[in-house]
């Protein structure tokens, strides 16, 4: 479907901002959410085949040949697709957690569920800090939580670039913890040491819409343990080993054959998909210097990124604060996003957990935010959306003034 | 049939009936054109989950099909029964029955409940009140009771049941799609019931279900702990989950949705002709709806009596799968004889003799989209010719 766009009216006096009674800058909502679209024939071409063998769910085709085309990608063993990441994840540690233990090591800068996926289990989270330059975990940071009651370690990779992976897998190594990956923000990167995908015991990814391989919802795990990739496979399916023999618990976590045939429609894009990104990523940095109070924060292209997310860093020279920027840009259709605000460690939690005190977190949390990016973006968006933050960085006094009265 | 025809059963060397394996589970799905077309328009509109417009649609539609305030559409079944668990606040022990599939049991487990196992009505299979009495004690908070096959557990008594001893009830209803009670339909008895869209049910979203309440609080919870979209006005929730519906799954709901009528008349005209078939055979009864004022003919269960048909149950299994008519045991083992739970104490030590019966003695045969009646009639003929030449079946098996 073409979307429709108005003719833009250039912001001239504060006045013409949507939050103070002036027309929407976006004809139609710019978010921070991929909604990658592959090409309608390919998905339907994947669909008849499932259609034509009446196999419509429970490890059908289509799912067998997503989860080897994933294990490719990752250059791993294997791959487990599951109904969504969430659950992949609730599994997963299920999998491994050491028993006996009663917490797991997890980032409070994170995905906002995260702490929740933690009391599925019957756990407790204990937040670990982050780096403030990678906004992720590092193997100290996460050292620092590991004791005689850690029973698991989920390291979370931030939105941009990836976090120790190595250092913490050789904690891992190191102290028999089984560390697992949250690698749902990193499927297409690399580090030195490799392909994101093959670290740890096992890493999870989101095959949600909003994120870089769509699937409308789903999940997927890869690991290289072949023990672990069959009882993953066995719990996902309610535990069955063939019919009527229960040997694993488990719960219904299965992807169907349709949501597979989308995934995979977009695994066939994804090398134009991270092109159009990196196109996308360059734009936003080439127009970003209009508003130089906005850090970009800059994807490491050495081994390979998805350039998809885009976060900038508000810093000092910025004159507005993120709650009032936000404001207007959402006023004008552009949803951006605060990053992981507020971090987990600070909101309420009705289960047991251990409290923390990150005061780096804590900064963090306050500094960054995530503009509009994804299938929906496009170059003439990205000048709009920049022009406008310069226009809001060259009349912040008045706004200040007027947000005052 | 004649003596040449029958001596051709593939378990004494013939060639199969079926060049195909004829599986159980409705597998209704909708026609290619219509999937297209519907899958045309969601790659149009660009919106793919979080609650969208298709997702709302079938929720509307099916509040007012199912008779209900509220229906909140979810990922599967199991997550459902687990959401629905966690949103009744319940704490310690809640008595469902072992002769169920296993997640019913494996769902109280994840929301960090205990299952104590009941017993069931060796004629309906379901709970009753009679049966959840002798498992009752001051840890159990609530009673997680199944609607089976085509029928139901009489969900009013279970109600008064409740009541009269302040328990919270909810029903696994994965079974009960379409059907009604005294002419109320299934979906607003108790505190919540789950249904299941999965594809093997008579209703299809490939996987999917929902969770349905007359109850507004109840609802907002479970909204709160499926997902933040679609949420509607935040309440406080222990924790979330993500059980969100996509939109391929509520379109190929809204599809099966157009279909329904269609495939409930095939499934009753199934389900006639599987009546008329066991009537002629000693020794397999057919397991008639139970308690229901409308069935939705999705199961066919048959009750194998050894003695008079002259296999056991699981002889009769093999003897049909070598013809490929995939027929199944259902369900066995019973919950309580599978893990976690076979070692543990999960019913008070009590034994549960008629789902000990029904675990040795039911099983299911293929209908729904891959049987046509003609299918029936020769699943008819062989069980006859099977019966009949029952001793040379059994010594076939034996070598």
């Amino acid at each position: 479907m073409a979307i429709a766009k108005k003719e833009r009216v250039n912001k001239r006096v504060i006045y013409d901002l949507a939050l103070f009674g002036g027309p929407q800058l976006f004809s139609y909502i710019i978010s921070t959410s991929n909604l990658v679209r592959p090409d309608i024939e390919v998905f339907l071409s994947y669909s008849r085949q499932f259609h034509e063998r009446k196999q419509y769910t429970n490890n059908g085709p289509m799912v067998r040949l997503l989860e080897s085309r994933l294990a490719e990608l990752h250059r791993t063993k294997h791959c487990i697709a599951f109904a969504n990441g969430f659950w992949a994840i609730v599994l997963t540690m299920k999998a491994l957690a050491l028993p006996g233990r009663t917490e797991i090591v997890i980032p409070s800068l994170t995905y906002r569920r995260l702490a929740d996926i933690i009391a599925w289990l019957q756990l407790k989270p204990r937040f670990c800090e982050v780096d403030p330059q990678t906004l992720a975990v590092t193997a100290d940071t996460v050292a620092a939580c590991v004791n005689d009651e850690t029973a698991a370690i989920l390291a979370a990779h931030p939105i941009v670039n990836c976090c120790d992976v190595e250092g913490v897998a050789a904690l891992g190594r190191r102290t028999g913890i089984p560390v697992v990956f949250d690698s749902v923000e990193s499927v297409y990167e690399s580090v030195a040491g490799g392909k994101i995908g093959s670290f740890g015991r096992a890493e999870c990814f989101s095959l949600h819409a909003s994120k870089l391989i769509n699937g409308f919802e789903g999940g997927y795990v890869s690991t290289d343990d072949d023990d672990l990739a069959r009882r993953l496979t066995l719990m996902r399916g309610f535990g069955f080993n063939g019919p009527d023999n229960v040997v694993e618990f488990g719960l219904n976590a299965k992807l169907c054959e349709a949501h597979a045939c989308m995934a995979l429609a977009c695994l066939d894009d994804l090398e134009d998909q991270v092109a159009r990104n990196r196109a996308r990523y360059h734009r936003y940095k080439e127009a970003l210097r209009k508003a130089p109070g906005l850090r970009l924060l800059e994807f490491d292209e050495r081994y390979g990124t998805s350039y998809k997310n885009i976060v900038v860093e508000l810093t000092p020279g910025w004159p507005l604060s993120r709650a009032h920027t936000l404001d207007i840009l959402h006023a004008e259709g552009a949803l951006a996003r605060p990053y992981y605000s507020p971090p987990l460690h600070r909101k309420s939690m009705s289960y047991p957990h251990i409290p923390a005190d990150l005061p780096i977190t804590d900064q963090l949390a306050e500094k960054f935010m995530l503009l509009p990016c994804g299938h929906f973006v496009t170059d003439a968006d990205i000048d709009a959306l920049c022009a406008l933050l310069a226009f809001i960085d060259g009349n912040a006094a008045q706004i200040h003034g007027r947000l005052a009265s | 049939m004649n003596a040449t025809r029958s001596r051709q059963l593939a378990i004494l060397g013939g060639a199969p009936a079926f060049e195909q394996p004829v599986p159980v589970g409705q597998l209704y799905f909708p026609s290619w054109e219509k999937y297209e077309a519907q899958f045309r328009d969601i790659f149009a509109r660009q919106y793919y989950t979080n609650q969208g417009p298709l997702a709302q649609e079938l929720e509307r539609r099916l509040a007012t099909f199912l008779g209900v305030r509220h229906v909140i559409c979810v990922a599967n079944a199991t997550i459902g029964l687990i959401m629905a668990a966690e949103s009744l606040g319940l704490k310690g022990k809640v008595i469902t029955p072992s002769f169920t599939f296993i997640a019913t049991a494996q769902s109280l487990e994840w929301a960090n409940l205990q299952p104590v196992f009941c017993d069931v009505d060796l004629g309906t299979h379901c709970v009753t009140p009679q049966t959840i009495m002798p498992q009752l004690n001051e840890d159990v908070s609530a009673i997680l009771a199944v609607n089976l096959w085509n029928g139901s557990c009489g969900p009013e008594a279970l109600q008064d049941f409740a009541a009269a001893h302040n328990l919270k009830l909810f029903f696994d209803s994965a079974h009960s799609f379409g059907c009604a009670a005294n002419g109320v339909p299934i979906g607003g008895f108790g505190d919540v019931e789950v249904f299941s869209f999965h594809a093997t049910k008579v209703f299809s979203a490939a996987e999917g279900g929902c969770l349905t309440t007359n109850n507004d609080e109840i609802a907002k919870k479970l909204r709160n702990i499926r997902s933040s979209y679609g949420a509607g006005p935040p309440v406080p929730v222990i924790k979330t989950s993500n059980g969100r519906m996509s939109e391929a799954q509520a379109a190929i709901a809204l599809m099966s949705l157009e279909d329904f009528p269609a495939i409930l008349d095939r499934n009753r005209r199934l389900f006639s002709l599987y009546r008329e078939c066991f009537a002629q055979i000693q020794g397999l009864r057919l397991i008639e709806p139970a308690n229901v004022s409308k069935t939705n003919h999705q199961y066919i269960v048959v009750d194998v009596e050894t003695d008079a048909f002259g296999l056991t149950r699981d002889e009769l299994l093999q003897a049909l799968k070598a013809e490929n008519i995939i027929a199944r045991r259902y369900f066995y083992p019973g919950a309580h004889r599978c893990p976690p739970w076979d070692g543990r104490n999960s019913s008070n030590g009590t034994v549960l003799p008629n789902t000990e019966t029904l675990c040795e003695r039911i099983m299911q045969f293929p209908t729904g989209a891959s049987v046509s009646e003609n299918d029936v009639l020769r699943i008819g003929e062989l069980l006859q010719a099977i019966s009949k030449w029952a001793p040379d079946v059994r010594k076939a098996l034996e070598r």
